[in-house]
């Protein structure tokens, strides 16, 4: 017979193990919080360390008392404190501002741009998975055989070659030499004015083009992808393939694959299946951290391919000293970051529950 | 067998899904049918360039790339013809000084905005008001500096009460990028409009209406049947403008024919690669754009607050540095002959420019001379070498900078009468700087309208922006009566005189002047680059 107290000790680490899962939970979204302000705080430093966009705009042809003028006017010339405050009230209040150089709501670049770049962020994953997967599974079957050498020496190295290499080295040979596919931008002319026409667009151009509902802009659209893809989703790629090739190697030494063998399982059946979804565990965790690296990556690829996306557009207000642009693109990247990270640590102790927390 | 059919079925499954999605979103999908005239001649054309727009709002930006879009869809009060920088009523009838304070301008009649909207005296006042009272960090509302009021008696006639009496500039002024004219029922009178509103409202009187706009992307531009100005109807049935931050992908996209047109602006070894190219022509015309030295009066050495101040070494180092600078090999070899050798302050191509440095410096014939070099230095009694620290801008100006002032470095070392402390500086800190901390330092000018004061009276008067200390009351004195003669031949003189004696001086050292250069398809026809420094859409076809 089970008395109350022994049923309370029995239910007892149930139940503190489920306070101790939200708990941790809401712990982390407490501390996406502090993260954004860090980072937030310290690019307004940066960006007020290094000059302000009047400067960097009209500085030539301004005599030192005028350009003093217009600082002033602006309130440029205001203490670095009263002005972080004023932002961060703004941001409480949810208004990134408006930037300086070309006088559009922050919000609205975020949206018309950040389509873009989760367009070619969705392409890279994709290049990633389709390179790194099996690539990943046929270097852990031929472990250290030629083939094994060959595709982690390739691993490293797509992971080791700074993307812009990349970038440049794809472009020369392929679309300029070889005239395979286009050198810059996301669509051809003829189509973005077409994308252009339509209502509502998304900034998806993939999704706009499917809308319009003709083939010849789809395919436009998805040639010029191809080689942004590829460079930024190199990276990730040959990330992917150690980690598939470490993880298949692990599981191809267990029990029950040998046991599979010794049931008659077929080779091909038994190396691609049932290591495949052990070793797609970690793949989904890596995705998420892999998202901020997609992000820094596309600041470059983008730069590179003229795919004007945040990526772009950070750099073009970078050079413009445009921090209320630059500033509102960080802190969605950010956002961004610490959420999948949030998500990925969730799902990690969710999925795994050795995971301590 | 089984997983085969089994991914078979999933992949057939995807594709159907895929298409099945194709077909929902195309049926939900809808296209704004825009509007514009399709009247014109020829079929439509595609420009690519790297310019940047600011804003399309002229209150809120003082850029070549905006001010681009004006000049196809904003009317100004006066411009320049086709191939001329001498301004004559656009929208206007008339345009002259009624008294020496006030300049009287009338409307044609029965002019209208592409939205319908009538454009009048009010919009003309409403547009120089609102400039003046918005003064936007990133606006030219300086240009507007001798404007005290604007005055509409009645609907077609406004007048121009200005501060200085019989201003020679004012016309240029209002063909200017402070000149272009805006609807006041689109148009906040109080801040700068965002594009979207001017767009969706249509508030264009310009030679073209904006079809499609996303900014520093793609602009589609349709000709405007309502236009009424002087420049006459767009030779095209419309021009589509496409954005490029990298100069390398314009180039091949010209090359390959993917565009008809590319303004500006590539670098000078592929202008030179373009030049032997059969597909493609290059156009060249006359740039305001010049390139110069400047020295600080105070801090140069032997200046007037450094060690040894020395006014007549001082001048002596400036001359001998004249003396030895080359430009003919520095456009050559540099530049590749996309710049011209400048001798003069104000520009070629305007009033009054007279080569005033080539015969008082050098061999006198726009070559160096190093024994005038040495001569002018002994005779001061200057010890060679003088050490100069030249600061020059790398990411402003160009790539093409730093071999610049290589090439100037050297040209200045070679004899051994100067020794250069070469360095170079980002934008924002170099004009941090340039006011206080560099002796000898790099610039560029770009003209604000197509009027030889404007490479005078911001250089030399008193309160100049280059705020190098230099101060010549018989400059100044000038400076103040060719600004407000109304005689050209006795205004002429008075601008070479000005020229001759800065040339003694040597406030600056003019260096450079950069040529317009377009480079279009073979087919394209009626590219117009001419001393008004706009480029326009409405002469090209093919």
């Amino acid at each position: 017979m089970v008395t109350a107290v022994d049923a309370a000790d029995f239910a007892s680490p149930v139940t503190a193990k489920r306070g101790g899962l939200w708990r941790y939970i809401l712990i982390r979204l407490l501390l996406i919080i502090p993260t954004i302000l860090i980072l937030v705080t310290v690019v307004f430093i940066l960006m007020r360390v290094t000059g302000d966009p009047i400067t960097a705009a009209l500085g030539g042809r301004l005599a030192p008392a005028e350009l003093a003028r217009r600082l002033h006017e602006a309130g440029y010339d205001r203490p670095i404190l009263v002005q972080y405050a004023e932002y961060l009230r703004n941001l409480l209040m949810g208004d990134l501002g408006t930037t300086l150089t070309d006088n559009r709501p922050v919000t609205q670049i975020l949206l018309q741009y950040g389509s873009a770049t989760l367009e070619l962020a969705f392409y890279a994953l994709i290049v990633a998975l389709i390179i790194g997967m099996p690539f990943g599974l046929i270097a852990a079957y031929r472990r250290d055989r030629w083939q094994d050498a060959l595709l982690r020496t390739g691993a490293i190295l797509a992971y080791a070659t700074p993307i812009f290499f990349v970038a440049i080295l794809l472009k020369l040979i392929l679309a300029v030499n070889l005239g395979a596919f286009p050198v810059a931008g996301r669509a051809s002319t003829r189509v973005e004015l077409e994308l252009q026409s339509i209502t509502n667009p998304s900034g998806i151009y993939l999704v706009d083009a499917l809308r319009l509902g003709d083939p010849a802009a789809v395919a436009d659209v998805l040639w010029h992808a191809v080689l942004p893809a590829i460079a930024l989703g190199l990276l990730t790629a040959g990330i992917f393939l150690r980690l598939v090739r470490t993880n298949v190697i692990g599981t191809l030494g267990s029990q029950y694959v040998t046991s599979a063998r010794s049931r008659g399982v077929g080779e091909y059946t038994r190396v691609t299946k049932h290591p495949c979804r052990p070793a797609l565990i970690p793949i989904i965790t890596l995705m998420g951290l892999q998202i901020a690296a997609l992000l820094s990556g596309a600041v470059l690829t983008e730069t590179s391919f003229e795919w004007k996306g945040l990526g772009f557009m950070l750099s073009e207000y970078l050079k413009a000293r445009d921090f209320v642009a630059v500033q509102g693109i960080v802190i969605l990247i950010a956002i961004i970051v610490a959420v999948a990270n949030f998500i990925v640590d969730v799902l990690a102790v969710v999925i795994d529950p050795r995971v301590r927390y | 067998m089984t997983i085969r059919r089994s991914t078979r079925a999933r992949l057939g499954l995807a594709i159907g899904a895929v298409g099945a999605t194709a077909v929902v979103l195309a049926g939900c999908a809808s296209t704004n049918s825009g509007g514009g005239s399709t009247a014109a001649s020829s079929q439509p054309l595609i420009i690519g360039t790297t310019d940047k727009i600011t804003s399309i709002d002229p209150a809120g930006s003082y850029d070549n790339g905006s001010f681009a879009v004006m000049n196809q869809i904003y009317p100004f009060l006066m411009n320049s013809k086709y191939g001329t920088a001498e301004v004559t009523p656009d929208i206007a009838t008339s345009a002259e000084f009624t008294s020496p304070n006030e300049y009287t301008v009338k409307l044609k009649s029965g002019l209208k905005y592409a939205n319908g909207d009538a454009l009048d005296s009010s919009d003309v006042k409403f547009s120089f008001d609102r400039m003046v009272k918005i003064n936007d960090p990133n606006g030219p509302a300086s240009l507007l500096g001798n404007l005290d009021s604007v005055e509409t008696p009645d609907a077609t006639t406004v007048v121009f009460h200005l501060k200085n009496p019989n201003d020679q500039t004012w016309a240029q002024v209002l063909s200017s990028p402070a000149g272009p004219i805006v609807d006041e029922k689109v148009f906040s009178a109080d801040k700068v409009t965002p594009d979207q509103t001017i767009v969706d409202g249509k508030a264009f009187a310009g030679q073209y209406d904006i079809k499609s706009y996303k900014v520093n992307e793609l602009i589609d531009y349709v000709p405007n049947k309502d236009y009424q100005g002087n420049l006459g109807a767009a030779q095209n049935s419309g021009v589509t403008v496409k954005y490029y931050a990298d100069a390398s992908n314009l180039k091949l996209d010209i090359s390959k024919g993917n565009i008809d047109v590319a303004f500006p602006s590539l670098s000078p070894s592929d202008i030179s690669d373009l030049r032997t190219n059969k597909n493609v022509k290059v156009v060249d015309g006359p740039g305001g754009a010049i390139r110069y030295i400047v020295w600080n009066f105070n801090t140069m050495p032997f200046g007037a607050t450094a060690q040894g101040a020395d006014p007549a070494k001082a001048l002596a180092v400036r001359q001998a540095a004249a003396d030895l600078i080359d430009r003919p090999a520095i456009a050559k070899d540099v530049y590749k002959d996309t710049f011209t050798p400048l001798y003069s302050y104000v520009a070629k191509g305007f009033t009054g420019a007279n080569d005033s440095l080539k015969g008082l410096y050098g061999d006198g014939k726009g070559g160096p001379s190093l024994d005038k070099a040495k001569q002018t230095l002994q005779a001061a009694g200057v010890t060679t070498p003088v050490t100069l620290n030249l600061q020059y801008n790398g990411d402003h100006y160009g790539p093409s900078s730093g071999d610049e002032y290589a090439k100037i470095k050297s040209q200045l070392e070679n004899g051994g009468l100067f020794t250069v402390n070469l360095a170079q500086t980002e934008w924002v800190t170099y004009q941090k700087q340039r006011v206080d901390s560099y002796p000898v330092y790099q610039l560029g000018w770009f003209p604000d309208f197509s009027d030889a004061d404007n490479y005078l009276t911001p250089f030399f008067s008193k309160e100049n922006f280059l705020s190098n200390h230099y101060d010549n009351p018989q400059v100044q004195d000038l400076l103040a009566k060719e600004a407000t003669n109304t005689d050209a031949n006795s205004r002429k003189q008075q601008i070479e005189q000005i020229q001759d004696l800065v040339a003694k001086d040597l406030s600056t050292i003019p260096l450079l002047q950069g040529t317009q250069i377009a480079i279009v398809g073979k087919d394209v026809q009626g590219t117009t680059l001419d001393a008004s420094f706009k480029f326009r859409y409405a002469p090209l076809h093919k």
